[in-house]
């Protein structure tokens, strides 16, 4: 069976595995063993104790925290109930003015703001960048992902939550 | 298992009732068990191998046939093999988007009783490019040959190539200014186009008479043709070596092993749940020659997804929300939504393992009736149907990736594909001969970002996983027009900690013509057609075209003076303009104008893909290394990434690091400043949804979206907590 090291693992992760060894790894058979192996690297990389239960984003994780699930920004920043819409709970920037946006694309031609605005989702806390929706004015904030936490661990991974 | 003896039923009954025993069993064709596979894996994993060698074989052979540069320099190509039924078994590589639109060309045959007219025989070739019968767009002409061993059905042979001139309302396959059917080109509707292994004269006459560019066409279908037979023969061969028995049972074996090979990967690489996403497509033809006022000349869609992987490992992807079907050329039909999922799955989830028709069997699109994804009149144009395709099947491998990130299978994580707009021509050539072509550098766009790494630059395009620009020289061989620039656009990846792929930009001088005619098509420009994804940006939105007309070239040549050779940076004022003289144009959206002459200057160019991650994390040595070699501005890396670079003792960039982390301390600081709480934004947005406050084209689409779903109108009157339906469509029965 493929398996890897944490120490690959955790350097796969941070984008610096040489190129030659990521693309091995991608062209082989996957490792079975990643899911746990992944979550303890993200365990490593927080402050906090509270355990990883499923990455959602690059610096999100749904985490067990007392007798709830909340997401948990890397900074320790709680987005509330996993449940819920974490961007609701986040802080946000509109670009919806030319200005705005050349900010963002300052040698290319811009999309109408009339049409079409940027969402910058952020943490409050820490300031980091973890969204980026791009809707027309009006449009409802999208809910990304709502996991079947208790199917995935129950009937895929073979164990409790 | 059920064992079927091959001919016991007739073709239509045999194939209600295998789609019968999918339905009481779950697995294909009633197969519960893989008893060959289970007696002999060796010889199952083998004869598959095998069979995909035929296909791989078959298409490189053919492509040495074909006139086409799309075919013979980019590869827009793919064969199959297929049961009797019409379910693929094996595939080549190419574009395989149309593995599965065959399928239903196929079974489209069978199901309309061509076996009693008119009659499928040995030697019998048909050929199809309708969408509403399964191909995804007029210029994908697919040609499929039957199968007998002794007289016995055991199955097709397909072939698909992309052609570069359809015949249609303008020169070239893609056209934008296709409206309804009737103008998208010369349409072959699952017609018997050859007897005994030869195309009928009859057929290639109607060929040369409909289209401007017939050498393209009748060649690739020799070429199909070639294949075809070369396959056939192939796999009769291995009949005679491995029994006719074992041939019927093994070939649906296959299909079932794909299927349950497609339900393991999901279990395997993602997690179970809900995801959703969307995307947009903005269209702007107002003023422009030649579009009938139909409906609205400029047009705002949604393409919203919600994707569920249920625990058993199925995926359901459901358009419901979307926007109607319009007399556009963008609109699609569910051969060609399942084209593209097929497509997409073969690069995400089947990379290993035995890759067809199985896979798309543990799928399930929901496709909403009278929508631009299922239209309810099959007098729509589907001309360039990609428009809308690609922007979607980018939604979905974001939703994978989400899957895939979850997993821990960061390396797998793919922020997708974007457009690439195509050129399309005609006219007078450099020869002096009438000629119309599709100009297929396109396949070459900037892909997304990957959760490890940026995207790659002028090397990705959905449909085709083998993607290539093809070499200028080529090119250049066949239009009246000669290069003179071909370069990276910089900044053209979405921005984020792994940028996005770059595209190119491509500038021509008009040559050896009086008459060039040059239309474009799939520009969104008014919107990003694209997204970022874990707080990378989407891509730009699709750049305007610069031309120049009557232009001074040649005399600055003479004089030995500098040219323009691609737009510059500066989005204000091109390097065309400040280096040519003539007159300039600049054109939003479609190209759609009076004809080019020698001495004129065109450009255009592709999309780049989206980014990932946030943009303060980006590396700050590479990003000098991409504004060294043109893949970003010092604009860009200074403002939206916050890296300070200075130069070396040669002038080129170096990151100062101490400086770099400093800057982005304050911009974190400056984020933070400007940013609000959602619930005040929502508080505030509020006010202006319920005065419907927006742009004409946004309230049409979402009075469309509304008046075609319920689910839309209740998700957004539930979100901002007002009555959708009493906003946007006043005085409709609800």
């Amino acid at each position: 069976m493929t398996s890897y090291s944490k120490e690959v693992i955790r350097d796969l992760a941070a984008g610096q595995l040489p190129w030659p060894q990521t693309r091995r790894i991608m062209s082989a058979y996957k490792d079975d063993d990643r899911f746990f192996k992944m979550v303890a690297v993200y365990q490593d990389r927080v402050a906090w104790k509270d355990p990883i239960l499923l990455p959602v984003s690059d610096h999100l994780f749904i985490c067990q925290s007392g007798d709830e699930r909340i997401t948990r920004c890397e900074c320790g920043h709680s987005f509330g109930d996993y449940r819920k819409n974490w961007k609701l709970n986040a802080a946000i920037n509109v670009r919806n003015t030319e200005e705005a946006l050349r900010e963002i694309y300052p040698n290319s031609d811009l999309p109408d703001p009339q049409w079409m605005e940027i969402r910058e989702f952020i943490c409050p806390r820490c300031g980091t960048l973890h969204e980026v929706e791009a809707a027309a004015p009006g449009y409802p904030i999208v809910h990304d992902f709502e996991p079947d936490l208790e199917g995935f661990y129950r009937e895929w991974l073979g164990k409790p939550l | 298992m059920l064992d079927k003896p091959a001919s016991a039923l007739r073709l239509r009954e045999r194939l209600l009732d295998s789609e019968r025993l999918m339905e009481e069993t779950g697995c294909y064709d009633g197969i519960t068990e893989l008893t060959l596979r289970n007696q002999d894996p060796l010889k199952f994993e083998t004869l598959h191998t095998k069979l995909r060698a035929y296909c791989v074989s078959a298409r490189e052979m053919a492509r040495r046939i074909s006139a086409s540069p799309g075919v013979r320099e980019v590869g827009e190509m793919v064969v199959a093999i297929y049961t009797p039924e019409g379910d693929a078994i094996a595939l080549s590589n190419g574009i395989m988007v149309h593995v599965h639109t065959m399928s239903r060309f196929i079974k489209w045959m069978i199901k309309n009783n061509y076996e009693e007219n008119p009659r499928i025989r040995e030697g019998d070739i048909f050929a199809n490019n309708d969408a509403f019968i399964g191909t995804v767009q007029v210029p994908d002409v697919m040609d499929v040959v039957p199968i007998f061993h002794e007289g016995t059905l055991v199955g097709w042979a397909g072939a698909v190539c992309h052609e570069l001139e359809a015949g249609g309302i303008t020169p070239g396959g893609d056209v934008c200014l296709a409206q309804e059917r009737f103008t998208e080109g010369l349409f072959v509707c699952a017609e018997k186009i050859g007897e005994n292994d030869e195309i009928r004269r009859d057929y290639v006459i109607r060929c040369e008479r409909n289209l401007r560019m017939p050498i393209y066409w009748v060649l690739d279908e020799k070429a199909k043709v070639a294949s075809c037979i070369d396959m056939r023969e192939s796999v009769k061969q291995l009949i005679s070596e491995i029994g006719l028995d074992y041939w019927m049972k093994v070939s649906k074996e296959f299909i079932e092993e794909g299927r349950r090979a497609q339900l393991a990967r999901t279990r395997q690489l993602t997690v179970p749940g809900i995801y959703r996403g969307h995307t947009f497509y903005g269209h702007v033809t107002s003023g422009k020659p030649g579009f009938q006022l139909l409906g609205d000349p400029d047009w705002l869609y949604n393409i919203p997804i919600e994707m569920e992987i249920t625990t058993d490992g199925k995926i359901t992807m459901d358009f419901e929300g979307t926007q109607p079907w319009g007399y556009h050329s963008m609109n699609c039909t569910p051969a060609g939504m399942d084209g593209g999922m097929f497509v997409t799955l073969t690069q995400h989830m089947n990379f290993e393992g035995l890759v067809n028709d199985g896979a798309w069997m543990a799928t399930e699109l929901k496709l909403p009736h009278g929508t631009w994804t299922n239209p309810d009149n099959e007098m729509v144009a589907t001309a360039t149907s990609w428009a809308l395709l690609l922007p979607a099947y980018g939604v979905f491998q974001r939703l994978l990736s989400r899957g895939f990130i979850a997993r821990g299978y960061v390396e797998e994580a793919f922020v997708g594909q974007v457009n690439s707009p195509m050129i399309e021509m005609g006219g007078e050539s450099q020869y002096g001969t009438p000629f119309g072509m599709a100009h297929f550098e396109c396949a070459a766009a900037g892909s997304g970002a990957l959760a490890i790494k940026d995207g790659l630059d002028t090397a990705y395009v959905g449909w085709n996983p083998e993607s290539d620009m093809g070499n200028i020289e080529v090119w250049e061989q066949s239009m009246p027009m000669v290069y003179i620039g071909r370069s990276i656009v910089p900044n053209s990846g979405g921005a984020g900690k792994y940028r996005g792929g770059c595209s190119f930009v491509s500038t021509w001088l008009i040559n050896k013509t009086p008459h060039l005619r040059l239309h474009t098509s799939e520009h969104s420009s008014r919107v990003f057609d694209n997204g970022g994804m874990c707080g990378g940006y989407p891509a730009p939105t699709c750049q305007k075209h610069r031309a120049v007309r009557n232009s001074n070239i040649h005399e600055l040549a003479a004089k030995g003076q500098p040219l323009a050779h691609a737009p510059g940076i500066d989005p204000h004022v091109s390097d065309y303009e400040k280096n040519i003289g003539g007159d300039h144009v600049v054109v939003e959206g479609p190209y759609i104008t009076a004809p080019h002459k020698e001495g004129d200057i065109f450009s255009h160019s592709y999309n780049g893909g989206g980014g990932y991650g946030d943009v303060l994390e980006r590396d700050p040595i590479k990003t000098a290394w991409d504004v060294e070699n043109g893949f970003l501005t010092r604009e860009a890396a200074d403002q939206v990434f916050g890296i300070v670079l200075k130069d070396d003792a040669e002038g080129y960039p170096v990151a100062d690091i101490d400086a770099t982390v400093e800057r982005r301390a304050e911009m974190r600081k400056q984020r933070l400043a400007k940013a609000i709480p959602v619930a005040d934004w929502i508080a505030r947005e509020r006010g202006r949804v319920e005065k419907a406050d927006f742009a004409p084209e946004v309230k049409k689409m979402y009075a469309s979206a509304i008046k075609l779903s319920s689910r839309f109108t209740r998700d957004f009157s539930d979100f901002w907590n007002v009555d959708a339906r009493s906003i946007f469509t006043p005085g409709a029965k609800s």
